[in-house]
């Protein structure tokens, strides 16, 4: 009964307000509800106008973020290829330098690349991507375009282990270039090499000489560079006194080498600069 | 029972102004103060119903600038009507309710259009019915359904929380 009550009286109500309007006079019907209506729409309007800002704020940020992300890629997709162009061009000069030696040497050599490294200080090797098939020999030297590297300790399928100088089980036959004293290279646990044995009436040797191999033992050719004297160690009344030396090659950024597969009777020392300095 | 009057009438309303604009599709835009008329009328009954429809309608028609009075005679119907027969029928389940909503769109249209013809509306009924009408109730109708199912898990959600 109340519902029929209730829309009998909307029912009236609308269709008074349609008679008011038809009957000319709308505007003051109009104007009453305009009353109540215009604030609500104005409110509504206000709202509306808020969310279409937040909507389009939302929007332009998320643009914003899409484009700012792309950029990032982008950038980081650039960085990756500028990296690559320097390593590329870092390569090509490291494997230009290497044939350069290679072609200079007088003997018959191999290359190899560095596919491993062990530097624990107990051991210090490298290996390489030569082994048995390529007709590598345990003992083989191995030098880059500064110097001695070391010598092959191990030839397997594939790969050959590499003893390289700063280890503390290697020795090398070496003299010093200016004094012509010559003495024993052996490594060292710290990662640097001695100059061992050296005859006390033989010294004069001073930090900074060079040192090459001697070529006397039949394994290293005559005249490699090995490293630069750092400090010596004279004890006086020693018969024989040493000198730290830091190697002409660093171990840990080489990444190709030549194998030395022909006759080791050479002197290599034309093949290297004067100075060692690579 | 007057915060949700309030709420249905100025939600609609805010609904109507805010988003039917960007629901818009094809031209055709969904009446949004009906559907919440309608499923509102289902929920609490015909006197809430009609009083929603005639102040929502009355809200309409002053925003639209037509004549007072029309679409919150239609829809203050409608809300009577469909709030009645809520308790008599099984609106209540949303598989009527979705081509329910759609039929009320239609039904509504036929009774502001019979009687904005007292008042010589000069719109042909075919296309009226072809390019308005229709559409609008299949979008009213779509637009109805997820509205239900988003109702209906919201009372689930309720339900399993209590």
């Amino acid at each position: 009964m109340r519902g029929v009550l209730v829309l009998g009286t909307v029912v009236a109500a609308c269709l008074l307000l349609l008679t008011v309007q038809t009957r000319g006079r709308s505007t003051p019907a109009a104007d009453v509800l305009a009353l109540f209506t215009t604030p609500v729409q104005s409110a509504l309007a206000k709202v509306n106008r808020a969310a279409v800002n937040i909507w389009s704020t939302y929007l332009d940020w998320k643009n914003v973020r899409a484009e700012n992300r792309r950029l990032r890629d982008e950038n980081q997709h650039l960085r990756v290829e500028s990296l690559q162009v320097s390593e590329t061009a870092t390569e090509n000069q490291r494997l230009r330098r290497l044939l350069g030696l290679q072609e200079r040497l007088p003997l018959s050599t191999l290359s190899a690349e560095i596919i491993a490294r062990e530097w624990g200080g107990w051991v210090r090797s490298l290996t390489v991507n030569r082994g048995r098939g390529d007709r590598i020999s345990r003992l083989t030297a191995v030098i880059s375009p500064e110097g001695l590297i070391g010598r092959v300790i191990e030839v397997r399928s594939g790969a050959s282990i590499i003893q390289v100088l700063t280890d503390p089980a290697s020795t090398v036959g070496a003299h010093v270039v200016r004094t012509r004293t010559s003495g024993i290279v052996e490594g060292d646990p710290r990662g640097t090499m001695r100059l061992k044995y050296m005859a006390r009436e033989g010294g004069g040797i001073q930090v900074g000489d060079l040192v090459v191999t001697a070529g006397a033992g039949g394994v290293f050719p005559r005249g490699i560079p090995v490293g630069r004297v750092r400090a010596i160690d004279d004890r006086g009344s020693a018969l024989f006194h040493y000198a730290v030396l830091t190697p002409v090659v660093d171990f840990a950024r080489v990444d190709e080498v030549l194998l030395l597969t022909g006759d080791t009777r050479h002197d290599l020392a034309a093949a290297f600069p004067a100075d060692g300095g690579g | 029972m007057k915060t949700v009057f309030l709420l249905t009438v100025f939600g609609g309303g805010l609904a109507h102004a805010t988003l039917a604009p960007a629901l818009r599709i094809a031209d055709v835009a969904p009446d949004i103060p009906l559907i919440v008329v309608v499923l509102l009328a289902l929920r609490r009954g015909p006197e809430f119903g009609c009083a929603a429809g005639f102040a929502a309608g009355l809200l309409q028609d002053a925003a639209a600038g037509g004549l007072l009075g029309v679409q919150a005679l239609t829809k203050a119907l409608v809300g009577f009507g469909i709030g009645a027969a809520a308790g008599r029928l099984a609106v209540t389940q949303p598989l009527v309710q979705v081509p329910g909503l759609v039929l009320l769109t239609i039904a509504e249209a036929l009774v502001r259009f019979t009687l904005l013809q007292m008042f010589r509306f000069p719109a042909p009924f075919g296309e009226l019915m072809a390019y308005v009408v229709v559409p609008q109730a299949l979008y009213n109708g779509f637009l109805g359904a997820v509205l239900v199912f988003a109702l209906a898990w919201s009372d689930s959600l309720k339900e399993r929380a209590s």
